[in-house]
């Protein structure tokens, strides 16, 4: 709209100056969502001292967050396009398929299977981006298809590959992965922290994630295909190569959530990614990603999946029955995005004022 | 400039790794705690099937008969788990952080259930898997006491087969496929078909009709639509397709003879107006009240003669002749259970 005379200045000028004013620090989701799970967790170890047992409560809570936070950044790396991934569960069923059939056919070592899982994953992932970039059909029809003929194609592949619904074979060091932390490793005298072995791996995902929308010149084209496909195909982005490249990562991310299921439940087994597909978006919604595309947080998707599993213990340690329980969880979440979305409006409102 | 970041995180992580492997031995297992012994006011059981089912009501009963019968600290009944083992597991370690020190498990997953036992018996928890054994043939609870399903199919299947007069097409309705019980059950099943020597046909197995009435009545209606005057007799392996089958035969007027599972109203009164030929009863409160007793007999510092043994909680056919007798079976079965455990599967100092 503009013409070439006003935007040749703007262009000069410093960029910070084009920037909308900062919204407060107070009204950041990121610090709502922590000042939120700081008051949850008060409140649930108030109730029940038992929240903070280490063995019982903390370390197993440790290992969910992980395989959650994982399986958030599985759809945040499509919700960055404004896309969906409804096969995240299937993929993840998919990918672990791959690792158990790795290991216990072909007996490759645990991080060789892992590889295989992950490359099946990303395969998937980019099966369906292809689809939806050619064809230009909506991702949600797309991965919804694909979930369906997924989860009767696990079903059929686990019938003729295994005599019931899991491989019996298991890599060496998967028991170490699903049962240690590192306070079972010390140097010297000095033990580790009790963290799971697991936490690592999600936390490097999550790290790289991260980057990679930050600073990786793939994710931010990635982020400006999903702000704008016209504009940034004008501007010279390949923009159906990116969508293929953000559910190959999704897909990925998903394998990498399946195989941590596995070594948290004990086998590779078809119930795998059952449970998915919600968790998936409660995690970045609850962050503060954007559904319709362009903005992605990955702390906030760590933080929203830590919120989630953090009401889930909690509730289970206050002994709710089941419908109770469900009831609760929702409306909770529903007064944690209720305030959150007011905090966001008035801070935004102060800093336009400002 | 845009890729500098990776390399830097990338190199860190590399070298915080190698200064943490660098001289890093791992601790002896000292974890696993010696199971304390508890008097029966100590021992706090909590029965934890895989989610809300019919099936699982009689445990909370008989989990607090047991409670007052047996003088036990707490019987607590959770069905939480809603199916899936993530949450299951979950559950658990909540109740073992609320104090509860003795478990009786329905699995979610049979293939995964052995992690989870092994997880409760490393913190010194006497564990039962009730109602359902893990696959494979290792069980790493202290014993699983379920009923055997392959047999339970079995004697299903041959009750079908003698009310259809030993020949014609036979239909086999259970539940989730990717599931190692209903594979035994198929397998049952195929086994007192295949003893007939091809005078009775299985015309078809319908698997996954047992996650609502709905979708179990669906089925049935969809089966009897397409193949109703062929079928001479339908043999349910699981709750909901039973009761489904048993009216969906009703109202079609069908000369199809059904063999159902469990004793639902709604099947007892089938029984009892002719529509259902006949029932295979498993036993739920067996399990719970004999599971309990011997939890409570493990927590008091006795043990397995057999780690890992799998017992039978009995099944039993009614039909018409003796449905209303057929309780004093399975109390007698019960209180038969309990003196094995007492004389044959647990030794006591």
């Amino acid at each position: 709209m503009s013409s070439p005379a006003t935007t040749a200045p703007e262009t000069a000028r410093p960029p910070e100056t084009r920037r909308p004013p900062r919204i407060p620090l107070w009204a950041n989701p990121r610090l709502g969502l922590v000042v939120l799970l700081v008051a949850l967790v008060v409140l649930f170890t108030a109730l029940r001292p038992a929240f903070l047992d280490t063995t019982l409560t903390l370390v197993p809570l440790q290992s969910d967050i992980s395989v959650y936070a994982v399986v958030g950044l599985a759809q945040l790396a499509v919700l960055s396009l404004g896309h969906m991934n409804m096969a995240v569960g299937s993929m993840a069923s998919m990918s672990a398929f791959a690792m158990g059939l790795a290991y216990d056919r072909l007996g490759v070592p645990l991080p060789v299977g892992l590889v295989i899982g992950l490359a099946a994953g990303a395969l998937l992932g980019a099966l369906a981006g292809l689809i939806i970039s050619r064809t230009g059909v909506n991702s949600f029809v797309v991965t919804l298809a694909m979930d369906f003929a997924l989860v009767g194609l696990i079903t059929i592949l686990y019938t003729r590959f295994t005599d019931g619904v899991a491989f019996s074979g298991q890599p060496a060091g998967m028991t170490t992965l699903r049962n240690d932390t590192f306070a079972d490793y010390c140097m010297g005298e000095v033990c580790g922290p009790r963290i799971p072995l697991i936490a690592p791996i999600a936390l490097v995902a999550a790290l790289a994630v991260g980057l990679l929308f930050r600073y990786g010149r793939l994710g931010r084209e990635i982020l400006m295909t999903g702000a704008n496909e016209k504009a940034a195909e004008l501007s010279g982005i390949p923009t159906k190569r990116r969508v293929l490249q953000a559910h190959a990562l999704s897909g990925l991310l998903a394998g990498l959530a399946g195989f941590l299921l596995a070594a948290n439940n004990g086998a590779f087994s078809a119930s795998i990614g059952d449970q998915f597909l919600l968790p998936s978006f409660l995690g970045p919604v609850l962050g503060g990603t954007l559904l319709a595309g362009g903005a992605v947080s990955v702390l906030g998707t760590v933080l929203g999946a830590t919120l989630t599993q953090v009401i889930y213990k909690g509730l289970n340690l206050l002994q709710f029955q089941l419908d109770e329980l469900k009831l609760y969880i929702g409306l909770v979440l529903l007064v944690a995005l209720s305030l959150d979305r007011i905090r966001h409006v008035i801070g935004e409102r102060r800093g336009a004022r400002a | 400039m845009i890729k500098r970041p990776f390399v830097r995180a990338a190199g860190m992580a590399a070298l915080v790794v190698t200064l943490a492997l660098a001289g890093c031995t791992k601790k002896s297992d000292d974890t696993t705690a010696g199971p304390a012994t508890r008097t029966p006011g100590q021992v706090k059981i909590a029965l934890v099937p895989g989610g809300a089912h019919p099936y699982f009501q009689p445990w909370k009963e008989a989990g607090a008969t047991a409670k007052t019968q047996l003088g036990l600290g707490d019987v607590t009944y959770n069905e939480t788990s809603d199916w899936d083992q993530t949450k299951q597991n979950d559950v658990l370690k909540s109740l073992a952080a609320q104090g509860y020190n003795a478990f009786g498990v329905f699995g979610v997953s049979p293939e995964n259930i052995n992690a989870t036992f092994d997880d409760l018996k490393r913190q010194g928890f006497p564990v039962a898997s009730l109602g359902s054994c893990p696959a494979g043939d290792a069980d790493k609870a202290d014993f699983c006491l379920s009923t055997d399903v392959e047999q339970a199919a079995y004697k299903a299947a041959q009750a079908a087969i003698q009310a259809m007069g030993g020949s014609g097409n036979l239909v086999h309705l259970t539940g989730n496929k990717v599931d190692s019980n209903t594979q035994r059950r198929i397998a049952g099943v195929q086994k007192a078909v295949d003893e007939t020597g091809g005078k009775v046909k299985l015309l078809q197995t319908v698997t996954d009709v047992d996650k609502d009435l709905q979708s179990a009545q669906k089925a049935v209606a969809d089966l009897l639509a397409a193949k109703g005057t062929q079928i001479q007799a339908i043999v349910n392996t699981a709750y909901n397709p039973a009761v489904a089958s048993a009216d969906g035969v009703k109202q079609a007027k069908l000369p199809i003879k059904v063999i159902a599972i469990d004793d639902d109203q709604t099947i007892l009164a089938g029984i009892r107006d002719g529509s259902v030929a006949g029932t295979v009863l498993q036993n739920p409160v067996g399990q719970a009240s004999v599971g309990s007793y011997a939890l409570m007999k493990l927590a008091g510092g006795c043990t397995m003669t057999t780690p890992g043994v799998v017992v039978d909680s009995g099944s039993f056919v009614v039909t018409k002749a003796d449905v209303d007798t057929y309780d004093a079976d399975r109390q007698a079965k019960t209180e038969e259970l309990r003196k094995a455990f007492d004389s044959q599967y647990l030794t006591c100092k």
